[in-house]
C-alpha cells in the first residue's frame, strides 16, 4: 500500500504551479460560464413558473401544450437540443449570433421543464384546506395564490430548485461542445497546450465545486428564512 | 337569518343531500347532528359555497341565491358567502403567518382595511378567545385548542352574520375540547347566530336553541335540544342517540 503510494508521480497528477498560472485564463472562462448560468437560471425559473401554472390549469388548451412541452424537454438530452438549436435552426434562416445566446436559450428552455414540474408539485403539496380556508374568508384566486399558497410552496420548492440551479451550472459545460469558450473550454485549451489534462480538469472541477458551494450557501440561508415558522421538535 | 329550501347536492352519481329544508333565526344557535356520512359537512360547505349545490335555494341575511342547472354567477355566490364564516375541523390556519397575521389577512386584503386598525381590532378579538398572549406565535407552536381558537377569531374578523362550525373539537385531544367549547358558548351568549355540527351531545344540550337530526340526505327531525335529544320521535334519531350512549 505504502509502496504503491510512493510510486505515484504526483507531479504528473497535479501540477500546482501550472494550475496557478492558468487561473487568469480559467477565470475568463468562468465569466462566460456564470453569464450563461445566471441567465439560464433566470429564464428557466420564469418560464418554469409559467409552464408549471399552465400545467395545472383546468383548461385543456393551456394544460395540454404545457404537458407536451415538459414531456419533450425532459425526454430529450440537453446536448441534442443544443445541437438542434445551434446547427439545425440556421437552416431555417434564423441564426444565433453567438453560441452563448444559443446556449442560454437552450438551457433556459430545457431546464424550464424541470422547474415547471417542481413548481407544480410544490403547489399541489400545499394542503387543500389552505385554499378552502382562504376561499371561505372571501379571498380570490390570485390573492390566495400570491399570499397563501406561493409562500408555502416556495419552502417546498427550494431544495429541488437549487438542485436544478446546480445542474444548470454544471450543464453549462455542454456549451463548450457548441464552441462556447466557457470554463471547460478554457481548461481544455490550456490542457492541449501544456499536455497536462489532469491538472487542468481537476482545477476546473474544483472551480465548479466552489461555485456550487457558494450557491449552496444561498440555498441554506433561504431555507432558514422559509422554515422559520416551523418550530423545532 | 338563514333559509334553505329543497337543497340538493350530488357528487357524480352519489346524492348526498336529497332535499334539505330548514331555517335559522337571528341569534339562534342550531346544532346539526347525525351519523357519519349523513352529509353534515356537505351541508355546511354548501352554506359557505365551498360546494356548489345542484338544486335549491339558500338565503342568508338579505341575499337569496337559487341553484339550478345554470350555476349562479360568481358575484352572487361571493355575496352570499360574505354572510357566513367557517370554522373547520382541521383549523387550516396559515402556517407561514403568526396568529395576528392570520386573523388580519382577509380583512386586510379583501376589505382593504387599515392595518393598524385591524391589529387593534384583532388584539381585542384575541383577548376574547384567550389568545392574546400567543398573538405573535406561528400556528406550529400552538396546541390544537389554541389553533382552533385562533381560527375562530380569524373567521370572526370578517364580521359574518352567521358562524358555521364543522366538528370544531373532534380533531382535539380530550383535555383541549373544553377551552374551545367555552369560546363558542361565549359567542352564543353574545347572540352570535351559529350552525354547529357536533358529536358532543352534552355541549349541544347546553348550547343549542334547536337541534337538527340529519340522515340519508334529509333533515329527519328537528326541535328544541331537550326534545330531540331526550325524547326523540323518529326511530332513526332514537337509534343514533342509543348508539352514542352505548359508546360513551
Ligand atoms: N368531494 C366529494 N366527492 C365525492 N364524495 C364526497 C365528497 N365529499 C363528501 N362526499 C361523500 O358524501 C357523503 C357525506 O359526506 P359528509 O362529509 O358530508 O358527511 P358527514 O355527515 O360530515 O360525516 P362525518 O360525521 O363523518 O363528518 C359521504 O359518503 C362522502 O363520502
Ligand atoms: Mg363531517
Amino acid at each position: 500500500m505504502i509502496e504503491w503510494f510512493n510510486q505515484i508521480q504526483w507531479e504528473y497528477l497535479y501540477d500546482p504551479e501550472l494550475a496557478w498560472n492558468s487561473v487568469p485564463v480559467l477565470l475568463e472562462g468562468l465569466k462566460i460560464t456564470m453569464i450563461i448560468a445566471f441567465f439560464s437560471m433566470f429564464f428557466a425559473l420564469i418560464l418554469g413558473i409559467l409552464i408549471g401554472i399552465m400545467s395545472m390549469s383546468k383548461l385543456l388548451f393551456l394544460r395540454m401544450p404545457a404537458k407536451i412541452y415538459i414531456s419533450f424537454m425532459r425526454g430529450t438530452p440537453l446536448l441534442v437540443f443544443l445541437f438542434i438549436l445551434y446547427y439545425g435552426i440556421p437552416v431555417l434562416g434564423v441564426e444565433f449570433r453567438s453560441p452563448i445566446v444559443a446556449a442560454i436559450v437552450g438551457m433556459s428552455m430545457n431546464f424550464a421543464a424541470y422547474n415547471a414540474e417542481v413548481i407544480r408539485s410544490a403547489i399541489m403539496s400545499v394542503p387543500r384546506g389552505q385554499w378552502e380556508a382562504s376561499a371561505s374568508l372571501q379571498m380570490g384566486y390570485i390573492q390566495t395564490l400570491r399570499r397563501i399558497i406561493i409562500p408555502q410552496a416556495t419552502r417546498i420548492a427550494l431544495p429541488p430548485t437549487f438542485n436544478i440551479f446546480m445542474d444548470i451550472i454544471k450543464g453549462t459545460s455542454l456549451a463548450s461542445i457548441i464552441t462556447v469558450q466557457e470554463l471547460l473550454y478554457s481548461s481544455r485549451l490550456v490542457a492541449g497546450r501544456t499536455f497536462d489534462s489532469m491538472t487542468m480538469y481537476i482545477t476546473a472541477a474544483i472551480i465548479y465545486w466552489i461555485v456550487c458551494i457558494i450557491l449552496g450557501y444561498f440555498q441554506d440561508r433561504l431555507e432558514k428564512r422559509y422554515n422559520r415558522y416551523l418550530s423545532v421538535r | 337569518m338563514i333559509k334553505v329550501e329543497a337543497l340538493k347536492k350530488q357528487f357524480d352519481d352519489l346524492t348526498v343531500l336529497e332535499s334539505i329544508d330548514f331555517s335559522v333565526k337571528k341569534g339562534e344557535v342550531v346544532c346539526l347532528i347525525g351519523p357519519s356520512g349523513s352529509g353534515k359537512t356537505t351541508l355546511l360547505r354548501c352554506l359557505n359555497l365551498l360546494e356548489i349545490p345542484n338544486n335549491g335555494t339558500i338565503s342568508i341575511s338579505n341575499k337569496t341565491v337559487v341553484f339550478d342547472k345554470k350555476a349562479p354567477t360568481k358575484k352572487e355566490m361571493l355575496a352570499l358567502r360574505s354572510f357566513s364564516g367557517m370554522v373547520f375541523q382541521g383549523f387550516h390556519l396559515f402556517p407561514h403567518k403568526t396568529v395576528i397575521e392570520n386573523i388580519i389577512e382577509a380583512p386586510l386584503t379583501v376589505k382593504k382595511k387599515k392595518k393598524l386598525e385591524l391589529i387593534n381590532e384583532g388584539e381585542q378579538l384575541l383577548e376574547k378567545v384567550g389568545m392574546f398572549e400567543h398573538r405573535n406565535k406561528y400556528p406550529d407552536a400552538l396546541s390544537g385548542g389554541q389553533q382552533q381558537r385562533a381560527a375562530i377569531a380569524r373567521a370572526l374578523m370578517m364580521e359574518p352574520e352567521v358562524m358555521l362550525f364543522d366538528e370544531p373539537t373532534s380533531a382535539l385531544d380530550p383535555q383541549l375540547v373544553r377551552e374551545v367549547l367555552k369560546v363558542i358558548e361565549k359567542l352564543a351568549k353574545e347572540g352570535q347566530t351559529m350552525v354547529i355540527v357536533t358529536h358532543e351531545m352534552n355541549f349541544a344540550r347546553r348550547i343549542a336553541d334547536r337541534v337538527l337530526f340529519m340522515d340519508n340526505g334529509y333533515i329527519i327531525e328537528e326541535g328544541p335540544a331537550n326534545e330531540v335529544l331526550e325524547q326523540p320521535k323518529e326511530k332513526r334519531t332514537k337509534q343514533f342517540l342509543q348508539l352514542l350512549d352505548d359508546t360513551e
